[in-house]
């Protein structure tokens, strides 16, 4: 593995109010490695992604990505918060995939894959449209590129997600639980293609899922949330067959159970 | 420019015809509550021409402007033997252009009880008049009483319109001291203040009645 | 007269209350969006603005609005043709009404879109533009189209500031011709034939907005 760190959580604090649900969390993403974040609902795992992708500030801490300050920068020697084009270049790092997928309604599949690098990397529209139907064709959608998100069914508007977030070329994607909103015949072909992008390697990934095998088969390495802290990780085998704290024994047997 | 004392003098005579523009509007919005529960269920009526002619009737009142509405029933039914004072002919006016927007508001309140709750009303042996009465009325009736409160409101600042068939209304009182002092800006003035002090609060109130009936 | 000369009598205030129509309707779009976002800034003073010209126009009367431009503001120098005080007071209140569309169409466009174009590295500007406003737009459409029809119908209030439209050329062959019937019955239809159209064509626009997307 290589040892140059992509991204780093420092002590990190996440308060709504009153409720802390994250209390301090120090982690390190190497580039191009694969971490899976398990754990309860609301044990932090999404907040701690989200903080990543921007969409939430963190109350305490700092992070960084690629060596620099993601919601802060130096301005005269003082940290200070970041301006929107501060973000604006940080944030080109890293990419995202939701829970509910969030598809552009009033665009067509290939739309939903272009805009972005048209409009936020300045692609030329004839390259755009090359690089999103080849995304599309991985993710096995080529032939729906005129259809619109509502004619599609769950899983088909997650493979969209994905393509749509491949193109911009991310040094790490972070996956919500991609998974969670799908009905249960439609999550294995999400997952194939999950996979398929995992096996190839060079992208790092942020995987937020209750599939435990699935995150078991693709990461380098698995962290266990609970209650705003990470109580255990380490590669994937170690994790599942020699679990040290109870929380998180008590935590795998009931995935063993349902499954 | 503006003269207080001249302001002070006109405005007891202007709140005095406030008892006109309140009275218009609360037996206008009696008339189009009525009216309003008529259409509602005309148009819910099984037979075609009956709820079609009901549906022309709502859009065609609501596609024409209340002030031609007002002359038409101040001055083309006497035509045909039915004279109405400048206050009936207004409430009339403002009833039944209303009536149609009411219509809307009720059969939305009905549309929105879920389907489910008609079947469980058969389901469980009520008879047609239990199941309105018992369970669609009663989960129909709280979310739309904020909306008929606004249009409360809105017919309330509609009355000024009804000083074009000649009622001595708020705005009407105001027109005339106007034309008598050539003062227009103070007794204007003091018609949209009074139009303002009466809605703004009444339409905060309305909102935190909305909070209170429909936040289940 | 015959109801072809009516018709002819008070088609001469077609042109006035269209034109007053038109104009009234676009300052009312235009307000609609200044204001609506006006309403939604991060700027603490605009948002204030905003919402109290929101508050006074919707907590008076438009008739009263009218009467107020057109009568009292020549007072403190202010002076205006009827048409201009007709166009500007029907404007300032569809731009009042209108802004509440725009304002509840923006917020109403579910914050996981916000949140797709952020992770997609939009800038503020583009998300607005690119992925905000478009799906805000289709849902204003019946509000904008009920809001056209309110300015059509309120154009008739500009007869009583002596402005000849068609309400006021009815009144006017009313009084010399005492056809009443006929006059009013023919005035009523034509506000139809203007308004079902403007009704059926944002419909029309607004089904083909939408068909097969949503």
């Amino acid at each position: 593995m290589k040892e140059n760190i992509l991204v780093k959580y420092n002590d990190i604090h996440k308060s709504y109010g009153d409720l802390e649900v994250l209390k301090g969390i120090n982690l390190g993403i190497h580039e191009g490695e694969k971490v899976a974040l398990i754990g309860p609902s609301g044990s932090g795992k999404t907040t701690l992604a989200r903080l990543l992708m921007t969409l939430e500030e963190p109350t305490k801490g700092t992070i960084e990505v690629d060596g620099k300050l993601l919601w802060h920068e130096e301005v005269n020697g003082k940290l200070q918060r970041a301006s929107e084009k501060h973000l604006h270049e940080v944030r080109g790092n890293i990419g995202m995939v939701f829970q509910h997928f969030h598809l552009f309604p009033h665009m067509t599949v290939l739309e939903n894959v272009m805009e972005a690098p048209i409009s936020v990397l300045g692609m030329k529209k004839e390259d755009a449209k090359k690089d999103a139907q080849e995304m599309l064709d991985k993710v096995g959608l080529i032939d729906k590129v005129d259809t619109y998100p509502a004619q599609l069914s769950g899983g088909q508007k997650q493979r969209v997600a994905i393509a749509r977030a491949l193109v911009m070329r991310p040094k790490i994607m972070i996956f919500d639980e991609p998974t969670s909103a799908l009905d249960p015949e439609l999550v294995g072909e999400v997952l194939d293609v999950i996979k398929d992008i995992a096996k190839e390697g060079k992208m790092g990934m942020l995987l937020i899922t209750h599939e435990m095998d699935f995150a078991m088969d693709i990461a380098d390495r698995v962290v266990f949330f609970d209650e705003g802290i990470i109580l255990e990780q380490g590669p994937p085998k170690e994790l599942l067959n020699n679990p040290k704290t109870e929380r998180l024994q008590t935590f795998l047997s009931r995935f063993m159970n349902a499954n | 420019m503006w003269d207080w004392s001249f302001a002070l003098e006109i405005l007891p005579e202007i709140v005095s015809a406030l008892k006109i523009t309140i009275s218009a509007t609360f037996a206008g919005f009696a008339v189009a509550l009525v009216l309003g529960l008529i259409l509602t269920l005309l148009r819910r009526s099984d037979k075609v021409i009956i709820s079609k002619a009901a549906q022309g009737f709502i859009e065609f009142i609501r596609n024409t402007p209340i002030l031609v509405q007002l002359y038409f029933i101040f001055y083309v039914f006497p035509e045909f033997g039915l004279s109405l004072s400048p206050f009936a002919a207004g409430v009339v006016g403002l009833g039944l252009h209303y009536s149609t927007y009411l219509s809307e508001v009720y059969r939305s309140g009905i549309d929105a009880v879920p389907q489910g709750q008609w079947e469980v009303g058969t389901a469980l042996n009520f008879s047609k008049t239990q199941i309105w009465t018992k369970i669609i009325i009663p989960q129909a009736v709280p979310p739309v009483v904020p909306v008929l409160g606004n249009y409360l409101l809105t017919m309330f600042k509609e009355t000024p319109l009804l000083s074009a068939i000649t009622l001595v209304e708020i705005l009407q009182t105001a027109k005339i001291i106007g034309s008598r002092s050539f003062r227009y800006l103070e007794a204007f003035s003091i018609v949209g203040l009074l139009f303002l002090l009466l809605s703004y609060p009444s339409s905060l109130l309305i909102q935190r009645l909305d909070k209170k009936l429909n936040r289940r | 007269m015959s109801t072809i000369e009516l018709l002819f009598a008070l088609l001469k205030g077609l042109r006035v209350t269209l034109t007053v129509a038109f104009f009234a309707i676009a300052l009312a779009f235009v307000l609609s969006f200044v204001v609506g976002f006006g309403r939604l800034s991060k700027i603490k003073f605009i948002r204030a603005i905003s919402t109290i010209y929101v508050e006074v126009i919707r907590g008076t009367s438009l008739l009263v609005q009218l009467f107020w431009i057109y009568f009292a503001l020549p007072i403190i120098g202010i002076r205006m043709t009827a048409m201009m005080a007709g166009i500007i007071a029907l404007g300032l209140n569809g731009g009042a009404y209108g802004s509440e569309i725009v304002r509840s169409s923006i917020i109403s466009v579910p914050v996981g879109q916000t949140e797709a174009s952020i992770a997609l590295n939009f800038t503020p500007r583009q998300r607005m533009w690119r992925i905000i406003l478009p799906q805000a737009f289709v849902m204003m459409l019946p509000g904008f189209g009920n809001l056209q029809i309110e300015i059509l119908k309120g154009t008739a209030l500009v007869s009583l500031i002596t402005l000849g439209d068609l309400t006021y050329r009815a009144n006017v062959i009313n009084a010399s011709t005492m056809e009443t019937t006929k006059i009013f019955t023919i005035l009523l239809l034509i506000y139809f034939l203007i308004a079902w159209p403007m009704t059926r064509g944002i419909e029309w626009i607004e089904k083909k907005l939408t068909v097969g997307r949503y």
